[in-house]
């Protein structure tokens, strides 16, 4: 743009002795181009006649390569930042979305007491389903494993703790959730409670979910919303995952979690 | 009624992959695939029968509007 305001012939010359100054970026390259311009004897230009023409081709091309590559590099450099800042402003928004605060408190599939607070210090990763689940919760919750045993395979990484959190508590007791979370994992653990209980955790993740009809059998499907949440060590939602994520996807976004993790309590 | 084991559950997806392929063969004919509609609903909870049912309209809708095949009808034009 800052081109146009050039004079035709100015124009002219620019497109003979430098088609590599339009590849860059236009604004930078101007005092550069200009500066051609001028050193280079032209009608226009009789009054430096005889005295020594400007720099050889060499090094006019090195000139150009060298600003063109300080250019490259600020550009990446600042595409770099941009990209931590995005990430910076989705934390931070997800952390006033105030998902998953308080506390719950709800029986494991071995029958023990599980509070939030007792996953402080661990990664968890936690995922609302229900047993009788025809297709999509399996899936999410293979999905969810293979993400555990990927972080699991790399040494150095802090462990993910799964967490199943049922959205049936009419049908899925303890044994029922005991049944059910073998086949997935061996430290999947199953959560369950009281409708009231179920009820409370799911208000505060954003969970819904409505039992369909029963039929003949007394069976029926609960409907609810499908997502992968991520908590930090702090117990603080960190992050969740659609349906459409693949697992590396997944592995991808807690690894960078787990990079940029600095604890706010202590 | 405990929710099946992951061994139903692979009988019944395997059960109602062989049902949907004899459908896609068949240009959705059920009546080519009697003894395959037998066998899925012999594998799964009458309950999951419904749902799957429903989920093949649905992909099949899916299928279809990516593809850009899809027409409103003239009804649904209107209003």
């Amino acid at each position: 743009m800052l081109l146009l305001a050039r004079p035709p012939k100015a124009w002219h010359r620019l497109f003979q002795l430098q088609p590599l100054a339009l590849l860059g970026t236009p604004g930078g390259k101007t005092q550069h181009v200009r500066y051609q311009l001028f050193s280079t004897p032209g009608p226009a230009d009789t009054g430096r006649q005889g005295q020594p023409q400007g720099p050889g081709l060499r090094t006019r091309l090195l000139v150009t390569a060298l600003v063109g590559a300080g250019l490259g590099g600020a550009w990446l450099a600042l595409r770099a930042e941009k990209e931590r800042g995005r990430q910076q402003q989705r934390t931070e928004a997800l952390r006033q979305a105030a998902v998953g605060q308080g506390d719950f408190s709800l029986l494991d599939h071995r029958g023990r007491v599980r509070c939030k607070a007792d996953f402080r210090g661990q990664w968890v990763l936690l995922y609302f389903g229900f047993t009788h689940c025809p297709d999509i919760c399996p899936d999410e919750l293979e999905k969810l494993v293979q993400v555990v045993r990927q972080l699991e395979a790399e040494p150095g990484l802090p462990p993910v703790q799964p967490l199943f959190i049922t959205v049936d508590p009419e049908r899925d007791t303890v044994a029922a959730m005991a049944r059910y979370v073998q086949d997935f994992h061996p430290r999947l653990l199953g959560l369950t409670g009281s409708a009231e209980q179920i009820a409370q955790v799911s208000r505060s993740y954003r969970v819904y979910y409505s039992a369909g009809p029963k039929d003949e059998d007394q069976d029926y499907i609960v409907d609810h919303s499908i997502a992968i949440y991520l908590l930090s060590p702090d117990g603080l939602f960190t992050d969740y995952y659609s349906r459409a994520r693949s697992a590396e996807q997944i592995t991808d976004s807690v690894r960078r979690h787990m990079a940029a993790f600095r604890s706010v309590l202590r | 009624m405990a929710a099946p084991t992951m061994k139903e559950r692979q009988a019944c997806w395997g059960a109602r992959d062989e049902y949907w392929k004899c459908l896609d063969e068949n240009t959705e004919d059920a009546s080519k695939c009697k003894k395959l509609r037998s066998s899925f609903e012999s594998s799964c909870p009458q309950q999951w029968i419904k749902y799957f049912d429903k989920r093949r309209d649905y992909l099949k809708f899916k299928e279809k509007f990516e593809a850009g095949d899809f027409q409103p009808s003239k009804m649904t034009a209107k209003s």
